[in-house]
């Protein structure tokens, strides 16, 4: 049993209990913030391998002194290898994502306390709050146990975009609230479905239950119970349908919220599409689902993007596109489709994180969002303007960049999986990619700057550079040494593909 | 009236009159480039269905460029159905879990 | 009994669900949406405490003298209870920001249609 496990969930959380405690100490919440933030990414390096039982029971058949005394009723049946705990399991995959969610968070905390000129305990409180939730969700091996921080994310995500500030955050939140209002219960559903089915929520019980013939895997209930989790995943990720209201809830929060909402979508996609990679690969049918779904996520938010004339909203709808490619490496299905989507995910992490606050220093420059208002940065600040262009780069896969790499799997792997006609998209998708960005470049910094165009801040923190800085480094070693990160996914990846 | 002109008077159409923005230069390329995207997206993505019939993918692969042909100026469109209100998004997300519910309901138990 | 008490109240859990959806989608008041989603809730809830359920089943709290056997076969299933619990909780809090939100939102427009608030 490793004692780090659990603190990669509690240290965020007594951060944030104890942020909301300083409320009006600017200077005590800075120090305590950043101190605190440091820890997160530097936890999951310290830790361990293994699995934590909340409560301490382990399975009876690895401690057989606890079971003297039980009937052979439980002894003698599967129970006796059941998890009578909330397990949490840290593997290779969960330590390279909860580092780089803890990174992205340090990031985004660091740059949300020296852009806000009062640095505010409540914001604090809900970024530490979803950081932890969304490593819950990451770790946790508990079906109803995610369910729970999965609600607590969508919580957090709504203190972020209601503390912003901005024109209409009330409604695009309330929005969020009432669309999941209907989505959350229909994950819960598709829990309690499970759990009737197969008398357990630990997904690796389950999967025993299914796989040696404890209950019917083609049991219509549990048909059921995967198609309202993958609607509960749709609305956790922001896939078509709800692609629209996810980009207006990023672009309705402050940019380093932004980034850090974008980080929770992402890994919330991931900690949903394993489980049911896991529980339902015998379904080839869920497998199509992903992929349909990822295709239309790509379509649809990458053409929209195109269209919109806020700059938040833009980099909003490409992030929600973005996300189709990590589906589409999970739909495959093969060793090497998982590893690439799962790749991915961990750059488009980063660089949307990036690109989000990169823009952000124009909006905090000016505040203004709407491209057609806006020119003329770089003069200004070239540096930022060059950091920037690299994150629109990373996006669009150029090669030293890590997106490169990722996609360059990804389109070897769905040809080597038969389906040329993804890698065909995705590089077409890719190009859109990169021209939407390069008409958001345009407009913000290359065109001549409009006459009536004013300038509130005229120093962009430090603080931002650095976190700029950061990530830049982040997208060249990943992009440079890719095996670096795959060969911790590969491990997870070779579970998930070994049972297709 | 040369196409550019046709295609910005199309926009303007669909856009109504009350957007008091200018139809720009960039708007109308981004216009333009969304729908050749999403048309030739669509139809890369229909190839796939020959792993289900070949008969199949052609009829469709003819079908629904013959729609799109048909109904060419769809981004506009597909973008006045994406819009913030919360009717409409009310509406595609119950659409999508009936969708949802009734594929994996049946669609598993017919494979 | 017509109908066992299982299997009414899963009628009830799916009844309760349906109303919310329609009252959620349909009507326009803002707080007789969020009264909808409370229906979904509450009939998910309703759904999980039903399958805990065991016709003739005693309450799962393992007393002195109980025979080991008797009582893990009697007893009823215990883990939906504490779920539901917490699924509670969680909906009590969604709720509390839901209708904290409509008050900031009924002091900014004075209306709670949510075709005029929640609009494009």
């Amino acid at each position: 049993m490793n004692s780090l496990i659990p603190l990669m969930v509690i240290v965020p959380i007594l951060c944030a209990l104890f942020l909301n405690l300083l409320h009006k100490k600017d200077r005590t919440i800075k120090i305590i913030a950043i101190i605190l933030a440091l820890i997160l990414p530097a936890l999951p390096i310290l830790a361990n391998y293994g699995l934590h039982y909340f409560g301490g029971y382990v399975p009876l058949i690895e401690n057989p002194t606890l079971g003297t005394d039980l009937p052979s009723l439980i002894t003698g049946t599967a129970l006796n290898t059941f998890h009578p705990a909330i397990t949490y399991s840290f593997q290779s995959a969960q330590k390279i994502f909860v580092f780089i969610l803890g990174l992205v968070g340090l990031l985004a905390v660091f740059t949300s306390l020296f852009e806000t000129r009062r640095p505010s305990g409540v914001y604090g409180y809900m970024m530490f709050m979803g950081i932890a939730a969304i490593t819950a969700v990451l770790l946790t091996d508990d079906i109803f146990n995610l369910y729970v921080f999965f609600e607590i994310a969508a919580l957090a995500t709504v203190g972020i975009v209601l503390v912003s500030n901005i024109k209409g955050n009330y409604e695009t939140a309330l929005k969020y609230m009432i669309l999941g209002g209907i989505a959350a219960p229909m994950l819960l559903l598709g829990v309690a479905l499970l759990l009737g089915v197969t008398g357990n929520v630990n997904i690796t019980d389950i999967i025993y239950s299914l796989k040696n013939g404890l209950v019917n895997p083609q049991s219509p209930v549990l048909l059921m119970a995967c198609g309202l989790i993958v609607f509960g995943w749709l609305y956790g990720s922001g896939l078509p349908p709800f692609h629209t209201i996810k980009s207006a809830v990023y672009s309705k929060a402050l940019p380093s919220g932004a980034a850090l909402v974008q980080a929770f979508s992402v890994f919330t996609f991931i900690a949903l599409g394993v489980i049911i990679l896991r529980i339902f690969s015998y379904l080839p049918f869920s497998q199509w689902v992903i992929l349909g779904v990822s295709l239309l996520a790509m379509i649809l938010g990458i053409t929209m993007a195109i269209l919109q004339t806020d700059l938040r909203r833009m980099i909003g709808f490409l992030a929600v596109g973005e996300l189709g490619y990590i589906g589409i490496g999970l739909g495959l299905g093969t060793v090497s489709g998982i590893t690439a989507g799962l790749f991915q995910a961990v750059n488009e992490a980063v660089i949307t994180a990036f690109l989000f606050i990169g823009f952000g220093t124009v909006l905090y420059q000016t505040g203004i969002s709407d491209t057609r208002k806006l020119g003329g940065m770089m003069v200004r600040n070239p540096k930022v303007a060059l950091l920037v262009l690299l994150a629109g780069f990373a996006m669009a896969g150029v090669p030293p960049l890590n997106a490169f790499q990722s996609k360059l799997m990804l389109i070897q792997a769905s040809i080597n999986a038969g389906l040329p006609e993804l890698g065909v998209i995705m590089i077409l998708l890719s190009i859109v990619t990169f021209m939407t960005f390069m008409k958001a470049f345009h407009a913000v910094f290359l065109r001549p700057k409009p006459a009536d165009l004013e300038i509130k801040n005229e120093n962009i923190p430090k603080a931002t550079i650095i976190a700029m800085l950061v990530f830049l480094v982040v997208c060249i070693v990943f992009g440079l040494f890719p095996q670096v990160v795959t060969s911790y996914l590969q491990p997870l990846a070779t579970s998930l593909g070994g049972v297709v | 009236m040369n196409l550019y002109d046709l295609i910005v008077k199309k926009i303007k159409d669909i856009q109504g009159t009350d957007d008091e923005s200018p139809i720009t230069n960039i708007s109308t390329s981004s216009m333009l480039t969304a729908e050749i995207t999403l048309i030739s997206s669509i139809l890369v993505a229909l190839i796939m269905l020959r792993l289900v019939s070949k008969i199949l993918m052609i009829v469709a692969v003819l079908v629904v460029l013959f729609a799109f042909l048909v109904a060419m100026p769809l981004m506009p469109r597909f973008k006045k159905e994406q819009n913030d209100s919360l009717a409409a998004m009310m509406f595609y997300v119950i659409l999508a879990l009936a969708i949802v519910i009734a594929l994996f309901y049946w669609g598993n138990l017919n494979v | 009994m017509i109908i066992d008490t299982q299997l009414a109240s899963l009628f009830t859990a799916v009844a309760l669900i349906i109303i919310g959806i329609f009252a959620a989608a349909f009507l326009d008041n803002l707080i007789k949406k969020v009264i909808g989603l409370a229906f979904i809730g509450d009939g998910v809830n309703l759904f999980i405490v039903s399958m805990g359920y065991k016709a003739g089943g005693i309450v799962y709290i393992y007393l002195p003298g109980m025979a080991a056997d008797w009582f893990s076969q009697n007893a009823s299933y215990p883990l939906p209870f504490a779920m539901v619990l917490t699924s509670i909780v969680i909906g009590a809090s969604t709720m509390a920001v839901m209708l904290g939100i409509i008050i900031v939102l009924y002091k900014k427009h004075g209306s709670l249609k949510a075709s005029e608030i929640l609009g494009d």
